[in-house]
């Protein structure tokens, strides 16, 4: 496991740092390192990835649907290797502290968030729609799993039938 | 066929050889939007035929329209088709502007065409369209103007 | 003096950023920028999870007809690292030579698009004219000129035969030899240094901060280039130069794109004569396993991202597609504050965000309280005309 040295290195200090914060963590190949944080944490998991180890860049916010539970994965990357952030929080009241403090270029992915999942951003100050178009149907997201197309618009479904 | 007074001989002339054209995205991915503008540059060169590209639907006669509608752009397109001046015609260009083409079922998209929202008068298909595939429906929706 | 407010926008030929800048201004300087963002928003990630991962290969390639094949490349890498499929050496390079080529095609469009807004309509011309040799390359390469689906899953659809090495080395000249010509064109002439020196200004920690990425990030000293930070496929056995610029302004951007243009020409020669023999594509069962990749490319605008999540079917439980110019929207605003009106267009353009715009701007006095709608045509002109009362004149140069 020489050639994964420095992506080992990369999870001890994160360890030692959060040591029990972290759910999981794994180096799944040469520069990437995946791993799982306590919502309440990732704050602070953002900021010493900035700040102490050189992660400047967040790539992008992925919004992903667990199941039982609704994430976000934060691509942070120091231009070589990339550490995915995970942060789950429960389907049934979803929501997740904002980042933009730390990544400022943010607002948008975090937006999509809101708009696509319905994970409410705590911190993230009002603003329009995005991306979604201004009347669609408020409280419908369409990236979940559970949503279908009919839920917003009922007519395409009656032109199948025909 | 009744035959067309001097006027309106005049009229049709003027028109046919010097269309207007406003080009309007609707919500593509850009391909069939370089490949028009490809048309009107030197290789291709529409602009031979009169055709310029103009910026206000005010001031044109044909409007060139690619990519699948998406819900956000119905009402501007409608808004965009009323402000042109009669007579008007509307090109969809690209499979998705004539069908929706594979964005067809996607949630921000209008289910079917153009032709659901705004009345079309040609239909150019491909993906993207080539330049070659522009100059022959324009020269074609020219030829049945003169009909 | 009154402040006006203008929003610019929405209109915008793109992905799912077309755009609505709210300007706020003081005279004709730019007093507030604010960035909305979304308004062609189509719903391609939800569509890719109903389709199979074939079918996402042409999906993805229609995210954005410019950088297509960049979309595709770093879906199909996720999808390939998911299936543990490692794809044949000729494959990458042939994924590389069409990367290339389209990066030219992309930094000549846009180079033409800039002169365009900067009212150098010859030099718009001339571009575009060259830029036929690279479409007919990829026509040659890929079978079609804009959408070249040259990737399938395992490798590559098409093979270069020695034929089409032979004319596209012989475009690549043409290409290259036009190129430098454009390149001392575009940083020696003073009309053109006139228009774009200190226009557009991000500095170097600022765009770090926002994330900027891409030509946009190089024009300001920023080395990021992930064909460099995080070599895929073939790059690390390429000799080519990171170019960066630290004028940190529209200038800049200029010169980065069109060094980047005679790079990616070398890159191309490079990879015409490495070429290894071998199959180009391999096998990959339709069914992916369970897993889940992040991979990042190049695109001709920045880095592009993308994460897919496999669940053991043919169809993906989740694609994540980021485009490079929603990273460089932020810095936008930036850019624009302090700076003239005549000179939006330019800059909105510098970051590539996509081609010509449809959009129309509401000019609202609010003290005299009536409005006018302006288009983008009409904003060029008001920059043209702005310059040329200060003696910025395009009709008095000449091309050879």
């Amino acid at each position: 496991m020489s050639d994964l040295e420095l992506e080992e290195r990369l999870k001890k200090r994160l360890e030692d740092k959060f040591g029990g914060d972290i759910l999981e963590m794994a180096v799944q190949r040469r520069r990437r390192l995946w791993l799982t944080v306590k919502p309440e944490k990732l704050v602070d998991m953002m900021r010493f990835l900035y700040e102490e180890m050189g992660f400047n860049h967040l790539a992008t916010i992925t919004g992903v649907d667990f199941g039982a539970e609704l994430g976000a994965l934060y691509h942070t990357t120091d231009q070589h290797n990339i550490i995915t952030v995970r942060a789950k929080t429960p389907r049934a009241n979803p929501s997740l502290p904002t980042v933009r403090d730390v990544f400022p270029g943010t607002e948008s992915y975090e937006r999509e968030l809101e708009d696509l999942f319905g994970i409410k951003i705590e911190g993230l100050p009002p603003g329009r729609h995005y991306p979604l178009p201004d009347d669609f149907p408020p409280g419908q997201h369409p990236l979940r799993k559970d949503w279908k197309l009919t839920d917003a618009y009922p007519e395409p479904a009656v032109k199948e039938a025909k | 066929m009744k035959t067309k007074s001097l006027k309106e001989k005049i009229i049709t002339w003027s028109r046919v050889k010097s269309p207007w054209i406003l080009h309007f995205n609707s919500g593509g991915c850009n391909g069939c939007d370089i490949e028009v503008v490809d048309a009107l540059t030197p290789r291709y060169d529409l602009e031979r035929f009169g055709i310029q590209l103009k910026p206000t639907p005010r001031h044109a006669d044909v409007m060139v329209v690619s990519g699948p509608v998406t819900r956000q752009q119905i009402k501007r397109i409608k808004r965009i088709y009323d402000q042109m001046a009669e007579p008007k015609f509307v090109v969809a260009v690209g499979a998705c502007a004539c069908s929706g083409g594979v964005f067809d079922g996607c949630y921000c998209v209008a289910p079917g065409g153009l032709d659901k929202v705004v009345p079309v008068s040609a239909y150019i298909p491909g993906c993207p369209v080539r330049p070659e595939a522009v100059i022959d429906g324009v020269v074609k929706l020219l030829g049945s103007l003169q009909k | 003096m009154s402040k006006i407010s203008i929003p610019l926008g929405p209109q915008h030929p793109g992905l799912k950023e077309p755009i609505n800048f709210g300007l706020v201004l003081e005279g004709e300087q730019i007093d507030k920028a604010t960035v909305n963002l979304g308004y062609n928003h189509r719903g391609v990630e939800k569509a890719a999870e109903e389709r199979t991962y074939i079918q996402d290969i042409y999906l993805i390639e229609r995210v954005c007809g410019i950088c297509s094949h960049s979309h595709v490349t770093c879906y199909i890498t996720c999808v390939e690292e998911i299936a543990k499929a490692e794809i044949p050496e000729r494959a990458k390079a042939i994924r590389v030579l069409v990367g290339e080529l389209e990066r030219i095609h992309s930094h000549l469009l846009w180079l033409g698009i800039a002169a365009y807004e900067i009212g150098f309509d010859t030099l718009f011309m001339y571009v575009w004219r060259d830029r036929e040799h690279v479409l007919d390359c990829l026509e040659l390469v890929g079978g079609n000129r804009v959408h070249y689906s040259i990737n399938t899953l395992g490798g590559v659809r098409r093979d270069i035969t020695p034929e089409i090495k032979a004319e596209l080395l012989k475009r690549i000249d043409i290409l290259e030899a036009r190129t430098k010509y454009y390149t001392t064109l575009a940083t020696e002439e003073t009309t053109v240094l006139a228009r774009t020196q200190n226009v557009g200004v991000l500095p170097k920690d600022l765009g770090i901060r926002l994330g900027a990425c891409g030509p946009t990030a190089r024009a300001s000293g920023i080395a990021r280039d992930v064909r460099k930070d995080e070599p895929y496929l073939i790059y690390d056995k390429l000799d080519f130069k990171l170019i960066t610029a630290d004028t940190c302004d529209v200038f800049g951007r200029v010169v980065v794109r069109v060094l980047e243009t005679v790079e990616s020409c070398r890159i191309i020669r490079q990879v015409l004569n490495y070429l290894p023999e071998g199959p180009i594509s391999i096998k990959v069962p339709w069914k992916i396993p369970e897993g889940e990749a992040v991979n990042r490319y190049e695109a001709p605008r920045g880095e592009d991202i993308h994460y897919v999540k496999g669940n053991g079917t043919d169809k993906p439980e989740r694609v994540k597609v980021r485009a490079p110019t929603l990273a460089n929207y932020h810095a936008v605003p930036h850019m624009l504050e302090g700076g003239w009106l005549a000179d939006v267009p330019l800059v909105i353009a510098a970051i590539d965000p996509c081609m010509s715009c449809s959009d129309r701007a509401l000019v609202t006095d609010r003290a005299a309280a009536r409005s006018a709608v302006w288009s983008w045509e009409e904003m060029r002109r008001n920059g043209i005309e702005f310059y040329k009362r200060r003696g910025v004149d395009f009709s008095k140069v000449t091309l050879k």
